[in-house]
């Protein structure tokens, strides 16, 4: 296939945690609202004069001062931020807001906080902290709210004068609406037999519009869909299996890659950092106010483990099932990233009951946070391709 | 063989390789023949409790029972080298809590569906997890609150320590990453390996102490709704307890969890009920504070061992709902006031003054007595020990049930170890330090549970802090119910080389300093 226009572009977007939209909007007078995890409503953070990005620590090498301070059993994806904090690379950020999602993320920004790492030289910077609900009822909805309007409304009104009003979250979740609608119009090209764009090329797009400003984004966006349309596939698919991708947090470019270099294609991606559910639109309506919609949303799609009644619990699988369904895949990798206990137990139960209830084959795999060109994640991966294909030609999938 | 404290060498009692001790300790007449006389007393609790058939048939069914074999070594354990008014204290609480466990089990295979299959008593049972605030069932006086964790693993893994590591293995070999807290881990296992009782109306989860617990929670959820139809009420507290913001949400998952209960045990709230039960939760704390006063001064009296395992049982287990642990009390802070009086001391030299921090060891819960034996080390409290304080209501008016919900909901939020695990550094980290100069010490012992993210995650401000303050910080690694990862000697090495080659110091009882017991329950 043809190179896409703007892939390069997004790539060197993703190179940099401070990348040049993001200098860019904070030259234009934007402030930069950093945050750690999904559960942390986008829209509220991109409200009129600020944007949001959602920290990363590309190029990780050396994570020494990051392992000193939390320990070699906390997960790489903590340690790699909290040691790129100490080196400086955020200083950018001019607030940073961050739920309890899970006790290491929560662990990484207090240690950020106790050694200062962030806001030097930045007056108004502020480092906030939000409980979110567990469980998806009515409780959980007014927490939600009311944990938005006092760690993130009312802080960024109160310290950089940011309108926080119904008609601007209204403007946000427009703009929000907009990004996702062109993410899912790209992704669904991915549930052709033939794809026209690659997992890898999807997840590079799809990463980039949670790490630079929404709106520089768009343009380029709509460029790639339309691009997109007329993009002829490879004569010949260079893929042996669909798979689809679940579990925690990855913002690793190349986990993605290895996969697809094993000949498994990605058609589906359900993780952290990835668009299913993350780039679903909230779809307003005006009889109720904005907030209360948008924490709706995003406590109901959650596919976080750490929520804990038990309709959620099987709503995850399910949501796993029916995306699998829908993308087409032949096969699932439940990943998690080592020493992540929420993905843990979730790619235990999950593995098992995908693989023995819902009849999918299932590999379920721990990564480091930067895979870089593992060996043994390729072979794993290598194998359960051939399993896969295996399991095709036993059921007749190949002779009919 | 002396009567004085501190004259005997007691690392001499042990068998190398043995799972128990040569002999039993010589106190001196007096204290040996109370020793002596709880000691049968301790077998007659448990020979009441073997004389029902239906518990010996649950000795062969479950796995974990045989670990009830070792309840009179447990005792022994932690009574090392006391005499007169600690012993007295040991074993006032010892014995209470395996009488109550004792009870716990006899209700857990009553209504077994396996075992007794007691379907009238089942239906008055409402199962709640290990680590969970009990606080939502003082209102139901007439119920019974059954934890099976608690028996299977909590429990089994203080009587010996290898307990746990069939369970560990087998939620191991079902998937689940070996590097995540070995507890929920094994209560896991548990489920996984169809090794608990069947029994209850309902079952009340909670996400107790960390991530590990709450997803743990969602494996043994599973077994009880969909195979054993079970219903369960998953109650969510919130984890920035400190906060303001978040406690309307938690009293109204109190609320929440008490129509749960009224609709599937039929049982409606009874406020009289609970605040009797309040007013015994005041007075366990009234008189914890009196002992942590003591320990403020060069006298402790109800300290270590004797002060964790008491309090974790009588605070969360009990919450005030057996009257057995308010008289209890009063006995325990009698003798403490009587000690303390005669300024009696419970080992010949108290050398350091320490805070014991972090998750213990649960392989090795006598580990603050050999800190005190082998080193005159004064464990004066610990992380699980600074609990809530807060005085609850105890009037039943209008007005008091409504606060009752949010002390409920408080309680709930403030669970042993999730209190300092969570809720922002300044519980975990800027107390400690605060304590430390309330109590006067000089050294902090702190456990580092290498599976507890919420605790490691804070280890280089730790030390930073300690460095800066000056204070002598001694980790001490461990893997919580795992000893194949680090033993029992792995745990003393680390205080003994701390001690010879940072403090210089020689221990006050040599024999204590390495012992092989790696094959002892």
């Amino acid at each position: 296939m043809r190179d896409l226009k703007h892939l390069i572009f997004f790539e060197d977007l993703l190179q940099e945690a401070n990348n040049r939209l993001i200098q860019q909007a904070q030259q234009e007078g934007d402030v930069c609202v950093a945050y750690v995890c999904e559960n942390t409503p986008e829209p509220l953070l991109n409200l009129p004069g600020t944007f949001s990005t959602r920290l990363r620590a590309p190029r990780t090498g050396s994570m020494e001062i990051g392992t000193y301070y939390l320990t070699s059993f906390l997960c790489e994806y903590t340690r790699a931020l909290l040691e790129r904090a100490v080196e400086g690379g955020y200083n950018f950020a001019d607030c940073i807001i961050t739920p309890d999602g899970c006790s290491m993320m929560n662990r990484c920004v207090e240690n950020m906080e106790l050694l200062k790492a962030l806001g030097a030289g930045k007056d108004k910077f502020f480092f906030e902290y939000m409980e979110i609900p567990m469980k998806s009822d009515d409780n959980g909805l007014n927490l939600y709210k009311l944990q938005c309007t006092n760690h993130i409304l009312n802080p960024l009104r109160d310290n950089y004068g940011i309108d926080v009003s119904d008609a601007a979250i209204r403007r946000a979740v427009a703009e929000h609406n907009r990004v996702c609608e062109l993410i899912r119009a790209i992704g669904d090209f991915r549930k052709e037999e033939k794809p026209r764009i690659t997992g890898y090329e999807f997840h590079v797009i799809t990463l980039a519009t949670y790490v630079a400003p929404k709106r520089m984004l768009i343009p380029l966006l709509e460029e790639t869909l339309e691009e997109l349309k007329t993009r002829e596939p490879d004569p010949v698919n260079p893929f042996r299996a669909r798979v689809m991708v679940v579990g925690s947090e990855v913002d690793d470019i190349d986990f993605i890659k290895l996969v697809e270099n094993s000949g498994a294609f990605v058609c589906a991606d359900r993780f952290c950092y990835g668009s299913l559910p993350g780039r679903d639109p909230i779809v307003l309506n005006d009889e109720e106010d904005a907030l209360t919609q948008i924490c709706r949303a995003y406590m109901e799609r959650g596919q976080c483990p750490r929520y804990m009644n038990t309709a959620k619990m099987d709503a995850r699988r399910t949501y796993v099932n029916a995306m699998a369904k829908e993308y087409g895949a032949d096969g699932i990798i439940y990943e998690q990233m080592k020493f992540c206990d929420p993905w843990a137990y979730e790619k235990m139960l999950g593995s098992h009951i995908l693989r023995e209830e819902f009849g999918y084959p299932v590999l379920a795999v721990d990564r480091p946070y930067a895979i870089a060109s593992s060996g043994q994640m390729r072979t794993r991966v290598q194998a359960f391709v051939e399993s896969i294909e295996i399991k095709t030609i036993q059921r007749g999938g190949n002779n009919g | 063989m002396a009567k004085e404290i501190g004259a005997d060498r007691l690392g001499d009692l042990y068998i190398d390789g043995g799972k128990v001790r040569r002999r039993r300790e010589w106190r001196g007449l007096a204290d040996t023949m109370y020793d002596y006389s709880r000691w049968l007393g301790i077998m007659a609790t448990l020979g009441k409790f073997v004389m029902k058939p239906r518990n010996v048939k649950a000795m062969f069914r479950y796995r974990w029972m045989a670990n009830y074999l070792a309840v009179p070594m447990m005792v022994d354990r932690h009574t090392q080298g006391l005499r007169g008014e600690y012993l007295r204290i040991c074993h006032e609480e010892q014995d209470l809590v395996i009488k109550d466990v004792a009870k716990l089990l006899d209700s857990l295979f009553r209504g077994d569906r396996r075992i007794g299959n007691d379907t009238e008593f089942s239906k008055k049972v409402v199962l709640v997890d290990e680590n969970e605030m009990t606080a939502v069932m003082m209102g139901f006086p007439t119920l019974k609150c059954l934890s099976r964790e608690t028996p299977s693993t909590y429990v089994s893994v203080l009587l010996n320590q290898h307990a746990a590591e069939h369970y560990i293995d087998v939620a191991q070999e079902f998937g689940l990453a070996g590097d995540v807290c070995p507890m929920p881990e094994a209560e896991a296992g548990v489920s996984i390996d169809d090794d608990a009782p069947v029994l209850g109306a309902c079952a009340i989860q909670c996400n107790t102490t960390c991530d590990g617990s709450l997803l743990g929670n969602g494996v043994i959820s599973r077994r009880l709704e969909k195979e054993d139809g079970i219903p369960v009420f998953q109650l969510a507290a919130p984890l920035r307890h400190r906060e303001d913001d978040v406690q309307e949400y938690a009293a109204q998952e109190i609320r929440n969890a008490i129509a749960f209960i009224e609709k599937h045990t039929g049982v409606k709230w009874d406020w009289k009920a609970y605040f009797e039960c309040a007013r015994r939760v005041n007075y366990a704390t009234r008189c914890r504070q009196e002992w942590l006063e003591m320990n403020r001064t060069p006298w402790p009296q109800v300290f270590g061992s004797n002060l964790a395992l008491y309090t974790e049982t009588n605070y969360m287990a009990i919450c005030g709902k057996v009257p057995e642990f308010e008289r209890a009390d009063r006995r325990i802070t009698k003798l403490a006031r009587q000690a303390y009086e005669k300024r009696k001391m419970a080992a010949k030299e108290y050398r350091h003054r320490a805070i014991v921090w972090g998750v213990q060891s649960h392989f090795y819960m006598d580990f603050l007595v050999w800190l005190l034996n082998c080193w005159g080390i004064v464990p004066l409290t610990d992380m699980l020990s600074m609990v809530s304080t807060r005085e609850l209501k105890e009037e039943d008016t209008p007005e008091n049930r409504e606060t009752a919900i949010y002390d409920m909901a408080w309680l709930t939020e403030n669970m042993i170890m999730r209190n300092r695990t969570h809720g922002g550094y300044r519980v975990l980290l800027d107390e400690l330090w605060e304590f430390t100069q309330q109590f006067n010490a000089d050294m902090v012992i702190l456990w580092e549970h290498m599976s507890c993210k919420a605790l490691t995650g804070m280890h280089g401000m730790f030390e930073d802090r300690a460095r800066d303050l000056g204070i002598h910080l001694v980790w001490v690694d461990h893997d919580l119910f795992d000893p194949r990862i680090i033993s029992r000697q792995g745990v003393r090495d680390q205080i003994n080389n701390y001690m010879r080659t940072v403090m210089r110091e020689e221990p006050l009882d040599p024999s204590l300093e390495v012992l092989h017991d790696e094959e002892s329950w």
